[in-house]
């Protein structure tokens, strides 16, 4: 009897606990606006945005391939509670984002949903292909999606997501607006210092180790000389790292950057050409100097005028 | 706007300058007056700067940008008028290997061509399939619709797929980690968890990954010969599944994932076993992950390992003495339970973005006589080409305690080439 008392008061205490689990995680985000963003740099830029009126988290840490972002079940949770998705589009997230929203269990953030907040649109995009064949390696259909390292397109982003927080939350559209002009505003000052400070970059020949660095290159006036894979997401045969090393003696390119890949074979580049090698992330956030949208950019700039000077 | 401020401001500066030189002794005194004017002219100046580099900046951009718009609108205008539109993404699989299977010989072995068609139905579900041809002939593999809009945190799947049982039993075999699917999931599964029915999976509402899944099916696996999918049946004779999952981040770089699976048949009558009994085909799964995304997330180690046991009755040959002549022994067919437990443990070294290699060791005992089992070693070395093309190298050696047939036993070695064309995703089941 007393067994039996006591079993039936465990599973009480079980389901109360349960119970208060569920209602606890519905509470603490009540009063604001849960947004996830894909990457660390949008969800400063939204954070800017949306100021105490947001919560925000980013899925990616900003030190992975942009391409190769682990599929971790912890993502599920966060956007499962999510009022907002604000991603990059393009395709950038598309090896790992459709898998999660398939389980979140949350429409409001699906694709053409109103929390889907695609900051691509109206970006000026480069490196459209125009044959769109596998042959010609891991395609982004619609353009290169690395916008984001290029500022002033980053205003353009800035409006999205300010467009997109007020289709959802209209109420608020008075607070957005004046924060976006604000950050704008800011970004504007920003890009003037960094025109300025950038003008060694003009003319600088680079090589990139996958196609992530085009925007900043054409804001700065950087040359692009080639690129360590030998097609986007292919990696390089030995044929073709005979040919780049080459054309880096011929061309007397400066730099080569790189990301989330592996160091070896930029450093067995540089050891037979002497180029100067900078591993830059950009996705931003990896660190603690790139923990905002213009600590990242101005870290960016930072580090390729020491790579050059 | 700036501009026409600035403009004012010079206008309004060279007013107050042509004021001073025409009537210096007015106001303030000559010196404070230069002053204030360099100062105020240093001002416009710097203004004036920042106008014309911003001017410069947004000429650029709009030459740049028409530019670019032109062509992405061409790009744009080029797709939206293909006949092919609104059709469902669509991949091909190729799965085809060299088999040598010790003495039994070798074979080309065209393992499959798997068709994968998916798209969305409507706002509210969508729905995929993977049609597969195989020296066996042509199967629909999977054809099912999901739900995408259910409130309350649901997901209702409906048709032919592969059911929430364990973790490799829902992948498509060219998807594994290595060549062949292990032995213990054929054996005890009945090969994927193939299965037509329902099921509706629930995420529980809490800070981390939980997901609980509950199905009703014919039957689950796709070789399962017990039961057949054709004939109708009573509530009993379905088989039900209960699953929960989970997964916690260790670090950012480490996770564990843990799942338990029941599939419960309350009625399952063998031919010989009129009496039938319940079958009760449990599971756990355990995968260890260690992904440092800090240097490369190409680089890694996966531990993975599930194991099954299996309760069932199955019906067996025994001599009992003639009723009549006890002297005369004859052959009578029994039912009797069998529990056998089994299963597959991996550990993979992902080297770089190009290499893997692993090693399987597998147990598969056989369910109806549990006392008889395989055991197999396998080390592998796996070389991606790219994302879509991949070569898998893998050597076997299956030691039997029973007399297995030629292909089953001793030393085997495998050349697998996996190729993808066009859209093809599993999703987040066999991520």
């Amino acid at each position: 009897m007393k067994m039996k008392l006591l079993r039936s008061k465990n599973w009480k205490v079980f389901f109360i606990s349960l119970a208060m689990v569920w209602l606890q995680t519905g509470l603490v985000f009540a009063q604001q606006i849960r947004a996830v963003a894909t990457w660390p740099a949008l969800a400063d830029i939204t954070r800017q945005i949306g100021k105490e009126l947001v919560n925000v988290e980013s899925l990616a840490s900003g030190v992975e391939d942009a391409h190769g972002v682990p599929v971790k079940p912890s993502f599920v949770p966060r956007l499962n509670r999510a009022d907002v998705l604000i991603l990059i589009g393009l395709n950038d997230e598309h090896s790992w984002l459709p898998a999660l929203l398939e389980v979140a269990n949350n429409s409001k953030i699906l694709p053409g949903r109103p929390g889907y907040i695609d900051c691509s649109l109206g970006i000026s995009v480069l490196e459209v292909p125009i044959r769109m064949d596998r042959a010609e390696g891991d395609l982004h259909p619609n353009g290169n999606p690395h916008y984001l390292l290029d500022p002033v397109r980053a205003k353009i982003v800035a409006q999205n997501i300010a467009n997109g927080l007020t289709r959802n939350f209209p109420q608020h559209q008075q607070a957005f607006d004046k924060n976006l002009k604000a950050y704008v505003a800011e970004l504007d000052n920003w890009i003037v210092r960094w025109e300025k400070a950038a003008a060694p970059l003009r003319g600088v020949k680079f090589v990139e180790y996958h196609p992530e660095w085009i925007y900043l290159a054409d804001r700065f006036g950087m040359k692009l000389v080639g690129s360590v894979e030998l097609k986007p997401g292919i990696e390089p045969t030995p044929n073709h790292i005979v040919e780049l090393v080459q054309q880096i003696k011929q061309e007397k390119a400066q730099l080569l950057i790189y990301g989330a890949q592996n160091p070896r074979l930029p450093q067995q580049i540089a050891s037979e050409t002497g180029i100067k090698v900078v591993r830059l992330y950009s996705g931003g956030g990896s660190q603690s100097e790139t923990d905002t949208y213009i600590k990242w950019i101005d870290y960016t700039v930072r580090t390729l005028l020491q790579s050059v000077s | 706007m700036d501009l026409c401020q600035t403009r004012l401001q010079t206008t309004s500066a060279l007013f107050v300058l042509c004021l001073v030189i025409l009537f210096p002794r007015v106001g303030l005194s000559q010196e404070d007056a230069t002053q204030a004017l360099r100062k105020q002219l240093g001002e416009i100046q710097n203004q004036l700067k920042n106008a014309l580099d911003r001017i410069d900046q947004l000429e650029k951009e709009k030459s740049s940008s028409s530019t670019r718009l032109g062509q992405v609108e061409k790009s744009v205008q080029a797709v939206q008028s293909a006949p092919s539109i609104l059709n469902p993404a669509i991949g091909l699989v190729l799965d085809a290997s060299f088999d040598h299977l010790g003495k039994a010989g070798s074979t080309f072995n065209f393992r499959t061509a798997e068709l994968g068609l998916a798209a969305s139905i409507d706002p509210y579900a969508r729905m995929y399939s993977f049609i597969t041809g195989s020296n066996n002939g042509v199967e629909v593999e999977e054809a099912a619709a999901i739900t995408t809009s259910l409130p309350w945190n649901l997901t209702a799947k409906g048709g032919r797929f592969f059911a929430d049982f364990g973790r490799f039993p829902k992948y498509h075999p060219h998807e594994l980690p290595f060549v062949n699917q292990p032995l213990s999931i054929q054996r005890m599964v009945g090969g994927e968890s193939q299965a037509d029915g329902a099921e509706v999976n629930y995420l529980f509402p809490t800070p981390f990954f939980l997901r609980a899944t509950f199905g009703g099916y014919n039957k689950i696996g796709a070789d399962n010969e017990q039961v057949d999918n054709l004939t109708p049946r009573s509530g009993s004779r379905f088989t039900y599944l209960g699953r929960l999952n989970t997964y916690f981040d260790l670090t950012d770089n480490q996770s564990i994932e843990l799942g338990t699976s029941l599939a419960y048949t309350p009625s399952v009558r063998l031919q010989g076993d009129a009496s039938g009994g319940d079958r009760i085909l449990g599971g756990v799964d355990l995968t260890y992950r260690y992904q440092p995304l800090a240097s490369t997330v190409y680089q890694g180690f996966t531990w993975g390992s599930e194991f099954y046991n299996n309760s069932q009755r199955f019906p067996f040959d025994i001599e009992v003495p003639n009723e009549d002549d006890p002297s005369i022994l004859e052959t009578q067919t029994v039912g009797k339970r069998r529990r056998s437990y089994g299963g597959y443990s991996y550990a993979e070294l992902k080297l770089n973005k190009n290499w893997a290699t692993g090693f399987l060791f597998d147990y598969a005992p056989i369910v109806d006589n549990p006392s008889q089992r395989t055991l197999s070693y396998s080390p592998y070395v796996t070389w991606y080409l790219s994302e879509f093309n991949r070569l898998r190298f893998q050597y076997s050696y299956l030691k039997n305690n029973f007399s297995a047939d030629k292909a089953e036993k001793g030393n085997q070695f495998f050349v697998q080439w996996t190729t993808v064309i066009g859209a093809h995703t599993h999703g987040f089941l066999t991520r």
